[in-house]
């Protein structure tokens, strides 16, 4: 009877003490703009295109999900709007045309900004 | 407030205009503090609550973020007004005004010094929970004129439960009551001068505890926070309000814990005496007006830190529990808090009498 | 005296209401505030998942598949991988197993962590929610630097794993479940004895044996209702043969069991992360990860069903393919589906606060529900 009435009121004492205890640890906020998160070598980012090491095998064409992000006629072109960064591309191209950089930050006021393109000759 | 009457009587104005200028003018002063406390009590609780959840809370705004409340406020001010549609018009409007009126009422009836020029009344204690009652109509046609069901069943909820924390709370006055033997805050406070052991808090503290957890009621906080209550009616009685009118229910609220919390340190812990039993000012032996301001200045501190800390108390709590369901709070009031207020009262008296005695 | 008029309310709780988690919408009648009946509304995040299939190669699929369950997409992509597996008789290495196995284990471990905060939050708690998130953190950094993004791993293939894990990763998992164990049990100090807790999900939203039968609900939901099913014991795939774990069950039947058997998932997938730690550290110089396919001229024929034991529960792809580039037909039977519709018949007669606390402790995802 008394164990009833007490162990609650112990609880919600332990419930404060736990709390409490957390508060006197680090904080574990990273202050995004100011401080970057290092992002390994596998990250996968905004994709790099090289232009010497294509041979227009359109093969990114063809393993990419989203299915007009790539776009090869004249120019090269990669809509980072549609890419949703699984790195098929990267991953088939024969000649390491593409490369991932982690480069994550493309927020852009302009849709426009976010098209790659480079002329083909 | 004095001194302001003073000076125009210089001028030869006529009794009752200085007395309705002196009133006014108080008014005017206490909203302005009221402001100023909300917009810093709202940043503590950011900053506090942060720190229990290892974050750094608000930062950009200032240094450190210490101008974010002000920011959100100018936002608030600036925001559109938006009304729903088949709002009722009259009340949907006067609501927010029923609710923050009384609140600053109440602020005119605590005394925070010694010479302070609250509304000086015999019974202030009971005219404390009388006031305090106010607000829930303002809470209850703020959710009912709205005509969004969150906003009723948030009305509702906050109406439930006013009565029945207002019952446990009252038998619990009328212990420090007859313990102190005086209705006036003023007398109760006086009472309990001197060292710290001379508070109510020690030979009534059941009685403290139960005042306690009904104050969480009364001021929707964590645990109790049922009329707003997130994850269930999404905002509650403030669903449909926005801009202005939203900012003066935010206001009153946080005004509210506020007073609620002052009111609590002067029924238990002493309101504006010093814990040691003696004012630094008096240590000085000035003897002049100097002395008087400073003597006042330190109650003033002194009331803020007690009440400061029942505040960082409520936080705390908020920080560490879940919410309690409805219907077990009524329960909680009516079938455990009343029946220990009443044994309360019984203990109060019972040490009344011994004192008596010895 | 006049009788009272006493009218029943309808309220809608969702699509935009903070504890749905997502866009479901709920038709709540209330009588003051009992739930009389709840109408489930579902497709608000529906994106054609499995038509999407049909028009794509099988290699293009593979990195949709992970948003199918946002939360949990390695036992997505391990149900499409093995179907295909399955097709083309693939035998996947130890090595990649072990992998497999890791990574589907520690990403239970973030799921139910999630679930765990959000659960606390519709509950009214604030800071466990941070307290989960803060451990679940750790976890995606863990993926981030193993298959390259947090959320969206794309790291299963046809055949094994992308990428072999490495010593350095394989340190940081074990630092961090080393320490998860003592995270875990100040979270539990903090929830489980809690007297406003226990009030808040004792007796509610009871769910009894034959109903669950009926409704075919599986995972922690069904464990819940006191039925031993798991299929990491029924029919171990991977490697679960292997490594000793128990299948927590539960004979209490209501939300607290729920949450209860969840924690006691945490500790389990935990232990399974430590075996699996020891037997790749033993294996360090094994750089079999992959069996060659040939992922980009993929024909396979027939069909194949492969299960597995998903965060949620019983996960299966079903997948239909006629010797094409592209899958005839995909389906998926997802558990959220299922368990999304019992909420009418565990929440009739209990009040509305209790109704978001037992949509909460289903642990139901929206984009699952809607594919």
């Amino acid at each position: 009877m008394i164990n009833s009435f007490f162990n609650p009121v112990k609880e919600l004492f332990r419930g404060l003490y736990i709390t409490a205890k957390n508060s006197l640890k680090d904080n574990v906020t990273l202050l995004y703009p100011e401080k970057k998160k290092n992002m390994n070598k596998f990250f996968r980012g905004k994709i790099q295109y090289i232009k010497e090491n294509c041979i227009k095998c359109k093969l990114c064409q063809r393993v990419c999900p989203s299915k007009n992000t790539i776009q090869i006629d004249k120019y090269y072109s990669i809509n980072y709007a549609q890419c949703i960064f699984c790195g098929n591309c990267v991953e088939y191209c024969p000649r390491q045309a593409l490369i991932l950089t982690p480069n994550y930050e493309l927020a852009s006021e302009n849709k426009n900004d976010l098209i790659f393109k480079e002329e083909l000759i | 407030m004095y001194l302001f009457q003073e000076i125009l009587l210089k001028y030869n104005f006529s009794d009752w205009f200085i007395f309705i200028a002196g009133l006014v003018f108080y008014f005017i002063l206490i909203t302005i503090f009221i402001i100023i406390t909300v917009l810093i009590l709202v940043l503590f609780e950011r900053k506090y609550l942060a720190m229990f959840t290892r974050r750094i809370g608000p930062n950009r705004t200032g240094i450190r973020g210490c101008l974010q409340t002000i920011a959100d406020s100018f936002k608030l001010l600036f925001k559109e007004n938006i009304k729903p549609a088949n709002a009722e018009q009259f009340l949907y409007f006067i609501s927010p005004l029923i609710v923050f009126i009384p609140v600053i009422l109440l602020w005119l009836i605590i005394p925070f010094t010694s010479e302070s020029a609250n509304y000086q009344s015999q019974i202030s204690s009971f005219l404390f929970l009388a006031v305090l009652s106010i607000p829930v109509f303002g809470v209850l046609t703020a959710g009912c004129s709205s005509m969004s069901k969150y906003s009723i069943l948030g009305g509702i909820r906050s109406c439930i439960q006013i009565i029945s924390s207002e019952i446990p709370v009252s038998l619990v006055l009328v212990s420090v009551v007859i313990f102190t033997g005086t209705l006036d805050l003023n007398n109760i406070i006086n009472f309990q001068s001197g060292i710290f052991l001379n508070w109510n808090i020690f030979p009534n503290i059941l009685g403290f505890v139960i005042f306690f957890i009904c104050s969480l009621i009364m001021m929707n906080r964590t645990p109790f926070d049922f009329p707003e209550s997130e994850s269930e009616l999404v905002a509650g009685y403030h669903c449909e309000y926005s801009g202005m009118k939203f900012a003066m229910l935010f206001l009153a609220e946080y005004a509210l814990t506020f007073v609620i919390c002052t009111y609590m340190t002067a029924l238990f812990m002493g309101g504006y005496n010093s814990p040691v039993g003696f004012y630094l000012a008096d240590l000085f032996n000035l003897n002049n007006g100097f002395d008087y301001i400073l003597k006042n200045i330190e109650q003033l501190f002194w009331i803020s830190i007690k009440t400061f800390l029942l505040i960082m108390l409520i936080m705390w709590i908020r920080a560490s529990y879940p919410r309690f369901r409805f219907d077990k709070t009524l329960e909680l009031c009516w079938y455990i808090l009343i029946p220990l207020a009443v044994f309360n009262l019984c203990v109060e008296i019972f040490i009344k009498y011994l004192r008596g005695i010895l | 005296m006049e009788k009272i008029l006493t009218d029943r309310m309808r309220i809608n709780i969702g699509p935009q209401h903070p504890s749905t988690h997502g866009v479901m919408r709920m038709i709540v009648d209330l009588d003051g505030e009992t739930v009389e009946n709840v109408e489930t509304v579902i497709g608000y995040l529906h994106r054609g998942m499995e038509k999407m299939a049909e028009t794509s190669t099988y290699i293009q699929y593979l990195p949709i598949v992970d948003r199918i369950d946002y939360l949990s997409g390695f036992f997505c992509s391990y149900a499409y991988v093995n179907g295909i597996e399955l097709l083309m008789d693939i035998e996947i290495s130890e090595k990649s197993k072990y992998i497999r196995t890791i990574t589907m284990e520690l990403n239970r471990m973030a799921s139910h962590l999630l679930w765990l905060g959000c659960f606390m939050m519709d509950l009214g708690a604030s800071s466990p929610f941070f307290y989960t998130f803060i451990e679940r953190e750790k976890i995606l950094d863990i993926f981030e630097n193993l298959t390259g993004n947090r959320m969206m791993y794309n790291y299963y293939t046809f055949g094994g794993v992308k990428r072999d894990i490495d010593k350095e990763n394989l340190y940081a998992i074990k630092k961090f479940s080393d320490e998860f164990v003592f995270a875990l049990k100040d979270l539990e100090e903090l929830i489980n004895y809690n007297p406003i807790f226990i009030s808040r999900t004792k007796n509610l939203g009871i769910l009894e044996k034959e109903c669950a039968y009926a409704y075919s609900i599986t995972g922690v939901n069904l464990r819940a209702s006191g039925i031993k099913k798991d299929l990491r014991k029924d029919k171990p795939y991977l490697i679960y043969e292997n490594i000793e774990f128990n299948v927590p069950i539960s004979e209490n039947k209501d939300v607290q069991a729920r949450y209860i058997l969840r924690i006691k998932e945490l500790k389990e997938s935990n232990k399974i992360v430590q075996q699996c730690i020891d037997w790749l550290l033993t294996n360090l110089n094994n750089k079999n990860i992959i069996t060659d396919v040939k992922p980009l001229t993929l024909k396979p024929e027939g069909i194949a069903i492969s299960e597995v034991e998903s965060s949620r529960g019983l996960m299966q792809c079903i997948i239909y393919a006629d010797g094409t580039l592209n899958p005839y037909r995909i389906k998926w039977r997802t558990p959220s589906f299922y368990n999304v519709q019992i909420i009418n018949e565990i929440s009739k007669g209990y009040l509305l606060s209790d109704l978001i606390a037992i949509f909460g402790s289903l642990d139901i995802i929206m984009p699952e529900v809607d594919r």
